[in-house]
């Protein structure tokens, strides 16, 4: 931020007074949104309006996770084109994104888990996303240093092992994407906060900002966890999405150990290794809405004693450092993406979650798509926020989510 | 600690022993005439507030009562609601 060079984006540019397209959040969707856009169609003329700086939302702080082994149909197919994207992304953009594919392992605590296991692992399987279940012997084989004994809490009954998935370091994704949507002519807008969208007749007409107002006939809000409540104050159109707190923490640096993405939704915990021999270990979230990003006393305890559970070699080693982001959590644990409904020239691209990461690639071309031709793409169909009122939940989550401790 | 809830039983007591219990809405729909949308408004849809909103919590781990509070979401600190109704005024 303070060095002399001028950023891969390109030096700041005077906002203009309109643009063919306005996106609202400089996070990875909205990046990715204007890559697309550019490159396959066309459209150059773009000004992304970012409230802080490029990163500084969830795009910064998540724990980087990348996997295609969601529950239903509907989602399988878009993260496996996501997971497909990496390496394509890498080449393309001319950057390394550092994807590791190291393979997910999902804890499973229970005989109900791993029959709910066998269903999700048929569909991965369907789709053809490479995703098994194996043992708690065959764990341990991974994962030498997995606890499998039935003295813990939630003794290890078996995993979910998808080899394709892994990291990718989500800071190069930022700065990839902006330097590639920055190359096609896209504008990078910093320290500019979107105030609201003008509308006439049912259509967009501009986007006031703190830097002017921009004549524009269509806007997307892709502001990661901010985007419910802008699109509610801006637009007074609710949406399902609670925003909750969710926290991330690194360890002290180890000699290599373990070599896989390893979560356990029992214990509400996930770590891997980093490629500088950190745990990074993600918790879950704080169970009541906030915005406040802080870490808690609760998160670190919670997290040092899940860990020391299930791979009690990291006993009594030290955090070294803990953050907070935000979730945009949806009932059915599955994005909204839709847009030419409300208003004509409106676009939206949010509750995300805790998934926002691995799908940014994805989202951005499909929804450059529907913005460009203004034809919602086939695979995007499935999300649109009208699926709540015709009770088609997408079923991602067995059960409606319910914000409490007990989930 | 990062909040406390004020149960009108038990007082000032740790965020921990209660369950959110969601935006406040008004009251319950009434079924004649109900829409999908209305239904739907009602159980899913929110408000998303960035500061200030009156939403439900029970105190689950103490006397069960169910009360509705104002907190700033931004802070995760409750606000009386006579800051509220003046904040409004202003
Ligand atoms: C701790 C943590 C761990 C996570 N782990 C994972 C993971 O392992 N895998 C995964 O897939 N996902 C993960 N996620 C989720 C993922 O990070 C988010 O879903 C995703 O980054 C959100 O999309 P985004 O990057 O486009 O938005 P964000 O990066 O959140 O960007 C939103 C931007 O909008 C800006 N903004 C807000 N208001 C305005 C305004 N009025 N005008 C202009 N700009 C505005 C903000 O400054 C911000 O930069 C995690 C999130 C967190 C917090
Ligand atoms: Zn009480």
């Amino acid at each position: 931020m303070f060095s002399k060079q001028k950023p891969l984006w390109g030096k700041k540019k005077k906002l203009k007074s309109s643009y063919d397209v306005v996106l609202i959040g400089g996070g990875l969707h909205n990046l990715a949104t204007a890559y697309y856009l550019a490159k396959e169609h066309g459209i150059t003329d773009i000004a992304i309006i970012e409230k802080n700086y490029i990163g500084y939302g969830g795009a910064g702080r998540n724990t980087a996770i990348v996997r295609a082994n969601q529950r239903t149909q509907h989602n399988v197919p878009l993260y496996k084109e996501a997971l497909d994207l990496w390496p394509v992304l890498t080449k393309e953009l001319d950057f390394n994104l550092m994807f590791n594919n190291c393979g997910n392992l999902n804890l499973l605590h229970s005989e109900a888990a791993m029959k709910a296991a066998r269903m999700t692992i048929a569909t991965a399987q369907f789709h053809g996303v490479e995703s098994h279940l194996i043992d708690a012997k065959e764990a341990k084989k991974l994962v030498p240093s997995l606890n499998i004994s039935d003295d813990i809490t939630f003794p290890i009954h078996g995993a979910m092992f998808h080899p394709p998935g892994g990291i990718v370091r989500h800071d190069a994704v930022v700065w990839g994407l902006a330097k590639g949507a920055a190359q096609y002519g896209a504008e990078i807008h910093q320290q500019t906060e979107a105030l609201a969208i003008g509308t006439k007749d049912g259509k967009v007409t501009s986007v006031t900002t703190s830097e002017g107002v921009i004549n524009t006939k269509q806007v997307l809000i892709s502001a990661g966890a901010y985007s419910a409540g802008l699109i509610s104050g801006m637009l007074g159109i609710k949406l399902p999405i609670s925003v909750l707190t969710i926290q991330a923490m690194v360890t002290q640096p180890l000699k290599p150990l373990l070599n896989h993405v390893v979560s356990s939704g029992a214990y509400h915990c996930y770590a891997n290794q980093t490629l500088k021999g950190e745990i990074a270990t993600g918790a879950h979230m704080d169970p009541w809405p906030n915005y406040t990003t802080l870490s808690t006393a609760h998160f670190i305890k919670h997290q040092a004693e899940a860990l020391s559970e299930f791979l009690p070699c990291l006993k009594g080693l030290r955090f070294m450092r803990i953050w907070g982001g935000l979730a945009d959590m949806t009932p059915d644990m599955a994005p909204i993406l839709d847009g030419n409904d409300q208003f004509e020239g409106f676009f939206m691209n949010c509750g995300w979650g805790y998934f926002g990461f691995k799908s940014c690639s994805v989202a951005g071309k499909y929804m450059a798509e529907f913005m460009a031709t203004n034809k919602c793409p086939d695979i995007l169909k499935p999300f649109a926020l009208k699926r709540y009122e015709e009770h088609k939940l997408m079923g991602e989550t067995a059960a409606l989510v319910n914000y409490s401790p007990d989930n | 600690m990062a909040l406390t809830i004020t149960c009108p039983i038990c007082g000032k007591r740790n965020g921990y022993e209660f369950r959110f219990g969601g935006e406040e809405k008004g009251p319950r729909p009434v079924e004649k005439d109900l829409t999908p949308q209305s239904w739907c408004d009602y159980v899913h849809m929110n408000n998303c507030v960035a500061g200030v909103q009156e939403e439900w919590w029970f105190h689950k781990d103490g006397c069960g009562s169910w009360f509705s509070i104002y907190r700033d979401t931004t802070t995760n600190y409750e606000v009386e609601k006579m800051e509220v109704a003046n904040n409004e005024q202003a």
